[in-house]
């Protein structure tokens, strides 16, 4: 039930939206088709990236894909962590160190052995638009914790431009995902899984 | 409310005509680049076969609109208006930042300037965007009170519109323009004739250039072009316009100028958009992603030679 909901949802009716009026235009989607699990990591500019990712997927895996979410931001009351959670099938982690909410990397890991999966933001923060931020050791930690699983890089152009940080007002522009072919890390240490992340969605540019 | 007026259509043995010729044509130009394909593998039909697609793809816009009522013609111009609108605005670089909220403005003119065309408001249709538009943007600009550069926006984002909106938008009012007598093919004749003759001059250029180019004719802009395209494709264009008349109420010599018009137009509103893309340093605009044709380098001479077309019959025929 949860599944069709999301399927049609994001396969349908956010996907002709995008595509039609915001102006999204995905190349390379077929990427998305190759493996049953996969985390997904792209750069972050906009509120809209998740939404187009999510509008990317085929019908049956909308369910099974967990935006990590911050929990700080949509989490900040119970309505609001409802509704992501509802909508975007969120899973909302904690950024900052001394809450008291669960480990990120264990709430991740966890999502990842019950046979879902992600889609990660390594930069953490929209930032400015256009410019990529330092990535996140997050990504790394996980990987090395799961170096069987596919990650799929994502580079994403002008959607700084439809809808920067603080802005609420919604301006169609063409906007390009790429999405890169499924690949593991060679290597298993934090810090180079991180570099080859990054250098596997500049690679997209 | 009966939506299909495709019984009326059916009687409409010259538009059937017109139909019929250009899946002809189409037809053949798929098949000899497939044949061409399959002969001589080793040579680069990639952007023919491009090109004949998209033909495909507009030539059934334009026959399915017609085919069923006229209100969904005028929301697929009104939405090729939007995508090539927004092409332009997202490759430009002319644009300031602060503008991206005014450039809803610009967005919000497509479904007036269709209502009005749809109305046959003639009078509102010709002042909307270049006389209404033309001061509303720049006060909306000024409004946000960034001023820095703002004259640049304030004549980008008009020229934008004119070149997308305004021009595309007389193709739909065709469909508007009252019955003449003893003329049967109508609105919906007079835009397959333009829009026929507007494609078949690119590929009569295109033709003529590869049989006997030789001396290019501006090479700054568009370094393919000759001038022997160019006049070839122009006198192909005219012939053609002669025996393609029996869509309009024109006389013989009438659609020998109004085609040679047609054709001239289509040139320059082509290489207007390249000096362009050239300003923004792109040569296709579909160029920016493989695989992603760009709207604007399928209607950049249909730009110019919708309102030329427009104007001159409106001016023939229909003012009182």
């Amino acid at each position: 039930m949860r599944g069709l909901f999301l399927g049609i949802l994001y396969g349908m009716v956010i996907r002709s939206f995008l595509k039609v009026i915001v102006g999204v235009k995905y190349v390379n989607r077929e990427a998305l088709k190759q493996e049953k699990q996969f985390i997904i990591v792209s750069n972050h500019n906009s509120h809209i990236d998740t939404l187009a990712i999510m509008g990317a997927l085929p019908f049956g895996q909308v369910q099974h894909v967990h935006p990590i979410a911050a929990g700080d931001y949509f989490g900040s009351s119970k309505i609001k962590a409802g509704i992501t959670k509802l909508f975007t099938n969120a899973i909302l982690i904690r950024r900052s160190k001394n809450a008291e909410a669960p480990n990120p990397i264990e709430l991740m890991s966890a999502a990842i052995t019950r046979g879902e999966s992600l889609i990660l933001f390594p930069e953490g923060s929209r930032g400015t638009p256009g410019k990529m931020q330092e990535f996140k050791k997050g990504i790394g930690i996980l990987l090395q914790m799961h170096p069987e699983i596919f990650f799929i890089p994502i580079y994403m152009k002008g959607m700084g431009k439809v809808l920067p940080k603080g802005e609420r007002l919604l301006v169609p522009f063409d906007t390009y995902v790429h999405f890169g072919n499924p690949k593991k890390c060679v290597s298993n240490e934090v810090e180079s899984i991180v570099k080859e992340i990054e250098a596997a969605i500049l690679e997209l540019n | 409310m009966n939506i299909f007026t495709s019984k009326t259509y059916l009687d409409n043995i010259e538009v059937i005509a017109i139909i019929g010729i250009i899946i002809g044509v189409l037809l053949f130009a798929s098949t000899l680049f497939y044949v061409w394909g399959l002969l001589k593998p080793s040579a680069d039909l990639k952007e023919l076969k491009t090109r004949t697609n998209s033909w495909w793809a507009m030539a059934a816009l334009i026959i399915i609109t017609t085919l069923v009522h006229p209100i969904l013609s005028f929301i697929a111009f009104g939405l090729l208006s939007f995508v090539a609108l927004r092409e332009l605005a997202s490759i430009s670089k002319n644009v300031r930042e602060e503008d991206r909220r005014v450039i809803i403005w610009c967005y919000l003119a497509i479904p007036i300037q269709y209502f009005i065309a749809y109305k046959g408001w003639f009078n509102i249709f010709v002042i909307f965007i270049p006389v209404f538009m033309f001061v509303w943007i720049p006060f909306m600009l000024v409004v946000r009170g960034a001023t820095s550069e703002i004259g640049r926006s304030m004549s980008v984002l008009p020229t934008q519109l004119m070149l997308t909106v305004f021009s595309l938008s007389h193709l739909a009012y065709l469909l508007s323009l009252p019955n003449l007598e003893g003329f049967h093919a109508g609105g919906r004749g007079l835009l397959l004739f333009v829009v026929f003759l507007t494609e078949i001059n690119d590929v009569f250029q295109f033709i003529w250039g590869k049989i006997l180019g030789k001396y290019k004719i501006l090479p700054k802009i568009s370094p393919n072009k000759t001038w022997e395209g160019f006049i070839g494709g122009i006198l192909s264009t005219t012939i053609l316009a002669y025996f393609l008349r029996f869509l309009t109420p024109f006389t013989g010599m009438e659609a020998l100028i109004i085609g040679f018009c047609i054709a001239n137009a289509g040139f320059v509103g082509d290489i207007i958009i390249s000096a362009v893309k050239r300003d923004i340093g792109i040569k296709d605009t579909g160029l920016l992603i493989p695989g992603h044709g760009g709207i604007l380098d399928r209607i950049d001479s249909l730009s110019l030679s919708a309102p030329t077309f427009f104007y001159i019959v409106y001016n023939l025929y229909y003012a009182v």
